[in-house]
């Protein structure tokens, strides 16, 4: 049990921010607003977050605003960041074309 | 489908992942290191410093060599390293999977390792997606490895080593920097870093950020603002700066992804990492996770482990010691270890007081030429200690210690000491030649270097001109590794508080 | 060529011996190193829009410059989301600026 599992929990009212349209998301263009909102539409773990949202779901794969999103998600909860879990990892980890992933080589001569 | 074995792959050619396959293959393991760059060597070969520590940390060598020194030993050991080889997935089973080229290829470690480095940590600010907002080590890549410049002028946010380090050598590829910003309302990185930056002239904004980068297109200039102790902005703080290029040193967070793919159980430790040199302590671990993997296979037994690790235990320890250790981090240090009271002015403006520096064991006064040593905080570092063949320098027991100049000395003024400090902090200064005048030799890493006989003024440590100064001696020589000497004269009361030079010509170039 | 170091304190001269290639860049005729990264050669020349994002149509440029962050993706030889801080200029390259995932502007599209 820990502060995430009670989801009837009062984190409060949304209130909007001058800054709500920041980007934070480079990649998947998603704003700081967007993610304190989804928090008060009940979306508390990264990994729901993610796939409502999209954002760390690009190009870069979370590189640059994984930590960012933690946080402002973490704050809006109101605990510490270190007890969100981070988004799952996977595979590729970096952009690869389809047809190239696709592309099982039956000889590897290293 | 065919799939490769190793006794163990490594992810990433850099510092460590090159020390771990070392070690791995000395011990006669089949080992593979894959890395997704053109070349090996990961961030090393942007390090243009000379790096800290003592000769076993290769203190004084500038990161590049230790790059190729590195490279070197992979070589002579029988490492292969896989080049242009993107790791794309970790699977059960310690099964890697690796882009090459057009297609991807397979293999099984029976041990692995993860070195892939680091990401660049972020803040949010008004702009920050704008083209000219870059991470600092972006410009270090820019300008080091692919010479060419990040801008013209530049703002830097982060005091850190990263942030300082970077500004040094954004100075040396010849751009503008126009400030040194951050938030926290003191200097996180060594002082000797921040020393060297403040004397060129660069102001520094403790307590202080970016509010909004401005441009539409691309940054054409910042506003920074004061923050009070909640980083909340104090109202009518605002400081504007025309800028094309704003840089961002806030820390580095390791890429784990990798492991966490794999099924590693993870844990949030902002305790790991941080303030000790990045890549001399990398090369330590890596040569750690060597040994480990190579025990773990049977190619070394549980007692030549537990020796080899603690030797690099020490190695390690040794770098993690003094006033930057991990365990003083938020801890306030109002003395140094000697008991001597620690520069505000160093922590808040970048550079030590006139008023303050006379306190410091390696600030002495004598007849003739002789060692000045600002460095006023306990750092693992040495050198400068090993760099006197007349022994005038005493660091001492402790690595950590304020290096002293000993009393019964003879300087024979050979610059050696001035060249081998990698924090810049050693000055040779005769301060009476008998004719009123004080010689100043500093070292000088910039181009154009100034001729003897080239007039100009002396900057002080804050990097504002104290007086006029005149360039008696130029020493450039292989042994200084590309740290020219460059000696001053000065009327004999600036004798402690000259310590940059400026041609007449650079500064009418830079007024216009 | 602009934006270059021409010589460094410490590294000396960075770009002897290295050959000079044409490639384009929207059309527009320019120079660089061979094998230097596309992105080191637009900087040189004084590029620094990249792209233009997808949603809020917003200019991108270098940001991270070792292949980790995907901003400084352009359209290259025709393909789209091509790292250009990762990818080595060639001989006669054909770059473009990206607009969301094409190299026609948005207006076009």
């Amino acid at each position: 049990m820990n502060e995430l599992s009670n989801r009837s929990r009062d984190i409060g009212e949304f209130i909007p921010q001058p800054d709500d349209d920041m980007i934070v998301c480079r990649c998947e263009e998603v704003t700081k607003g967007e993610i304190r909102r989804a928090v008060h539409d009940g979306l508390w773990t990264i990994a729901e977050i993610r796939r409502y949202l999209r954002c760390g779901m690009g190009l870069c794969q979370g590189q640059t605003c994984a930590k960012l999103v933690k946080s402002i998600v973490a704050r809006e909860l109101h605990v510490s960041p270190a007890i969100l879990e981070p988004a799952t990892s996977r595979s590729p980890m970096r952009p690869v074309e389809m047809h190239v992933f696709a592309d099982e080589t039956e000889d590897t001569d290293l | 489908m065919k799939i490769e074995r190793f006794d163990l792959i490594i992810v990433g050619a850099g510092p460590s992942g090159l020390s771990a396959a070392i070690e791995a293959a000395k011990h006669g393991m089949r080992v593979v290191v894959f890395d997704e760059n053109a070349k090996p060597g990961g961030q090393l070969f942007k390090q243009i410093h000379k790096f800290f520590g003592s000769k076993e940390h290769k203190a004084k060598i500038r990161g590049f060599h230790i790059g190729e020194q590195l490279l070197a030993e992979a070589d002579s050991v029988g490492v292969k390293v896989e080049l242009n080889a993107t790791v794309v997935g970790l699977y059960q089973d310690r099964e890697v999977v690796v882009r090459m080229g057009d297609e991807v290829h397979h293999f099984k470690g029976d041990a692995i390792i993860i070195a892939t480095g680091a990401a660049e940590n972020m803040v949010l600010f008004d702009g920050w997606n704008l083209p000219g907002v870059m991470g600092a080590g972006a410009a270090q890549t820019l300008m080091n490895l692919y010479g060419v410049k990040p801008g013209e002028k530049i703002l830097m946010l982060g005091s850190g080593n990263v942030g300082l380090v970077v500004s040094f050598q954004l100075l040396q590829a010849g751009c503008d920097v126009v400030a040194l910003v951050d938030a926290a309302p003191k200097i996180g990185g060594y002082g000797v870093h921040a020393a060297k930056v403040a004397r060129t002239g660069v102001p520094f904004y403790l307590s202080h950020t970016i509010k909004k980068a401005e441009g539409t297109d691309h940054v054409t200039g910042v506003t920074i603002a004061e923050v009070d102790s909640h980083f909340q902005f104090i109202p009518g703080t605002d400081k504007h700066f025309d800028v094309d290029t704003i840089c961002v040193a806030v820390g580095l967070s390791p890429m784990s992804q990798l492991l966490k793919m794999a099924g590693c159980k993870m844990e949030d430790n902002p305790k790991r990492g941080g303030q000790v040199p990045i890549a001399s302590s990398a090369m330590i671990e890596g040569r750690m996770s060597g040994v480990v993997a190579a025990e773990y296979l049977g190619f070394m037994t549980a007692g030549e482990k537990a020796e080899k690790l603690d030797q690099l235990n020490q190695s390690l320890d040794a770098l993690r010691q003094g006033m930057f250790a991990p365990k003083n981090r938020g801890r306030k240090i109002t003395e140094t270890e000697e008991g001597i009271p620690v520069s505000e002015s160093l922590l808040h403006k970048g550079y030590v007081a006139d008023d303050e520096i006379g306190r410091y064991p390696g600030v002495t006064h004598r007849a003739g030429v002789h060692p000045v040593i600002e460095c006023t905080q306990n750092i693992p570092c040495n050198p400068c200690q090993d760099a006197c063949k007349k022994h005038c320098i005493r660091i001492g027991k402790e690595i950590t210690s304020l290096p002293a100049v000993e009393p019964d000395s003879t300087c024979i003024d050979c610059g050696m000491c001035v060249a081998s400090c990698p924090g810049q902090a050693i000055f040779l200064i005769n301060e009476d030649d008998g004719a009123g005048h004080a010689e100043i030799t500093l070292p000088y890493e910039f181009l154009p270097l100034p001729k003897v006989g080239d007039r100009g003024v002396a900057l002080g440590r804050s990097g504002s001109p104290v007086c006029e100064a005149e360039v008696a001696r130029v020493r450039s020589s292989k042994a200084f590794d590309g740290t020219n000497l460059l000696t001053i004269r000065v009327p004999a009361e600036y004798a402690m508080t000259a310590r940059f030079f400026r041609t007449n010509k650079q500064r009418k170039e830079a007024a216009e | 060529m602009a934006g270059r170091i021409a010589q460094h304190p410490i590294l000396g001269m960075q770009n002897e011996n290295k050959k000079i290639v044409t490639f384009r860049y929207n059309g527009k005729e320019m120079h660089g190193y061979e094998g230097e990264p596309i992105a080191a050669a637009l900087k040189a020349n004084g590029v620094m829009v990249h792209r233009y994002t997808m949603k809020q149509h917003k200019p991108r440029g270098i940001f991270c410059a070792i292949g980790r962050c995907t901003d400084c993706v352009m359209v290259v030889d025709g393909e789209p989301n091509v790292r250009t801080c990762m990818t080595p200029l060639a001989e006669g390259m054909d770059v473009r600026t990206q607009y969301g995932v094409s190299d026609k502007p948005f207006s076009e599209q």
